[in-house]
């Protein structure tokens, strides 16, 4: 296993975060915004890039489990900064070290799928919704897929 | 004298300063719901009438052979070349059972994903198709968690989100589809059974309640004799008696019921149709306490609506029974048969809080079919494969009786009707778009090649 700090610099050199410049566009365009009530710095991409940046405990860091790897804030940075790719890097090397507290199991295969803050932020629109709706919901799309194949064809 | 008055000054800053901090409020802040509310779908004057009917895409996966071209041809349109990871649909394919089946999206009644998407980017339009509106989307893939079928597609590449959008009315995967496994359509409901069962129930509400006094606890004319079979049951109970021509009379209407299921329950009895009339001026449902939804209660009420007839020596239910009061209730005679007739509007109340109250949960007439349809030669049958189910859920709505579960159709399975509690009404079958709603003989199976249900 590698050590965490080759990692985090290796999500570092693929997302290109070294070339932030601090703008914030990718904070405007987050739809985290729309999506929590406590958006803040630390969850924002350019809070999450720059504690990235300056130290390896951004790995422990909860505040990187709120992100719905959306590709608003790639398309928006001006240095080409890939927020999705290295919120994703850091998700799969806290996976690794086994701090899966925020991350989502699918329900068949067992794979992390999805983080628990977006997982309820669904299912808080979806609160209407029997419970049974929301269990199917609890496994990753290509399980589901591979359900509903297995009930219908 | 200075200084005091400059610390009264300050404190008197200090003071508006505080008044001003508690009468800041926190600014609002604008949120999607108030840049772009959303408008609530308005029901057009034809809707009253007839249904809006929206195209769907069909899968026929028994034609299906997996050959992608539907992946290919709808990747063109999205990204003007041919990726079938970029498509709007997936062709699965099952290599133990040797079967494929494309995932595609089903433009839903209710989408899951126009709820959850946090950019309000998914629109259903007039036309019924559910878009997802690229100015406005992020590609954060919620739609996918958010739908049964996790029918929008994401590129695991590049993260980019597609979903079908019916090619705006003429899809080309339906066009190219070599084996026609995919076909289009709008649907086509029955429509005629409503008219029909109408009908039928105005005409014997007349037979029985206006044209005819008693009609239906005892009727004779000639040598024909039929009698309620919950009437005859507390007789025979009260006077301790096997009366076998009272009997036989009541095992007409119990044959009846032997060959087409509760059919008197849904066509015939004069309360029923009382209570549909009073169904159609309290659209809205409160419902009951779950406690209350019983519905093995109504065989408790015959067990002792008998045994009162047993102890009592006369039949106490029936100067109670809704049906009865009704029909004997035209040329009222005298006082006690008006009081009698309270117990009508009373239980026609309970139509606020569900469709069909007293027959789901309290009739004994239904509960004495319901053992005899024990023996039912029919049966409905709602078919998996042509079923739409979560994107439809139609017959769930409009069952009188609540049999049909939604909460199975909206996970994706068909689901299984209790027939005892069925008062074949056929509204299901009168309403399915798909024809998947059905009437079969009880040992046929729901479609050809199709798992017995």
């Amino acid at each position: 296993m590698k050590p965490r700090h080759d990692k985090i610099e290796e999500a570092k050199k693929l997302s290109g975060a070294p070339g932030c410049v601090e703008c914030g566009r990718c904070v405007a365009a987050c739809p985290m915004a729309e999506m929590y009530v406590n958006f803040g710095i630390e969850m924002s991409p350019r809070g999450i890039i720059k504690k990235a940046l300056v130290g390896d405990n951004i790995v422990e860091d909860r505040n990187i489990w709120y992100c719905t790897e959306c590709n608003s804030g790639t398309d928006a940075c001006p240095q080409g900064v890939s927020c999705r790719d290295l919120i994703r890097k850091l998700r799969e090397a806290a996976i690794e070290e086994n701090l899966v507290a925020d991350a989502r199991q699918c329900g068949s295969c067992g794979r992390y799928f999805l983080a628990v803050p977006v997982e309820n932020f669904v299912f808080g629109r979806l609160e209407k919704e029997p419970a049974n709706v929301l269990k199917a919901l609890e496994t990753c799309p290509s399980c589901r897929r591979e359900i509903y194949l297995l009930r219908n064809a | 004298m200075d200084q005091k008055d400059r610390i009264d000054e300050t404190d008197e800053i200090d003071q508006t300063d505080q008044k001003m901090e508690a009468s800041r409020q926190p600014e609002p802040q604008l949120r999607l719901e108030d840049l772009r509310p959303r408008v609530p779908e308005k029901k057009k004057f034809s809707d009253w009438f007839m249904p809006r009917r929206n195209q769907v895409i069909l899968f026929d996966p028994a034609k299906c052979t997996g050959c992608g071209t539907c992946e290919m041809i709808c990747s063109t349109r999205n990204v003007a070349k041919v990726a079938p990871s970029q498509a709007s649909v997936k062709v699965l394919t099952d290599e133990k059972l040797g079967k494929s089946f494309a995932v595609l999206c089903q433009h839903c009644r209710r989408p899951l994903c126009l709820e959850a998407c946090p950019t309000r980017a998914i629109e259903k339009g007039d036309d019924g198709i559910v878009r997802i509106n690229d100015l406005f989307c992020v590609d954060c893939g919620l739609c996918t968690m958010a739908c049964p079928e996790a029918a929008p597609l994401r590129d695991p590449a590049n993260q980019v989100v597609h979903k079908c959008d019916l090619c705006e009315g003429d899809p080309l995967c339906v066009k190219h589809c070599p084996e026609k496994a995919l076909t289009t359509t709008r649907g086509k409901a029955l429509r005629w059974i409503k008219a029909a069962r109408w009908g039928v129930q105005a005409l014997s509400f007349l037979f029985l309640v206006i044209l005819v006094v008693g009609t239906f606890c005892y009727f004779r004319a000639g040598t024909v004799e039929l009698s309620c079979p919950t009437g005859t049951l507390q007789n025979i109970a009260s006077s301790g008696t096997l009366i076998l021509v009272g009997a036989s009379s009541a095992l007409a209407l119990l044959i009846l019921t032997v060959l087409f299921g509760r059919v008197f329950c849904g066509w015939v009895c004069p309360f029923g149709f009382v209570l549909d009339l009073v169904d159609k001026i309290t659209p809205k449902k409160i419902g009951w306490p779950n406690f209350l939804k019983s519905r093995m209660a109504k065989y408790g009420v015959l067990g002792g609506a008998v045994g009162s007839s047993a102890a009592l020596g006369f039949q106490a239910f029936c100067t109670v029974c809704p049906i009865g009061t009704l029909c004997r209730s035209y040329g009222v005679q005298s006082v006690m048969q008006s009081a009698e007739l309270a117990i009508v509007p009373i239980l026609a109340a309970t139509e606020i809080a569900e469709r069909r109250s007293w027959c789901r949960y309290l009739c004994p007439v239904g509960a004495t079919m319901g053992i005899a349809s024990l023996l039912r030669l029919l049966k409905i049958v709602i078919g998996a494969r042509k079923c739409k189910k979560f994107s439809c859920i139609q017959c769930a709505e409009v069952c009188p009786v609540g049999i049909i579960d939604a909460d199975q159709l909206r996970e994706g399975v068909s689901p299984k009707i209790p027939m005892t509690e069925c008062i074949m009404c056929l509204r299901c079958v009168d309403r399915c778009p798909y024809s998947a709603a059905k009437v079969r003989f009880r040992w046929q199976k729901a479609t050809p090649g199709e798992a017995n249900q």
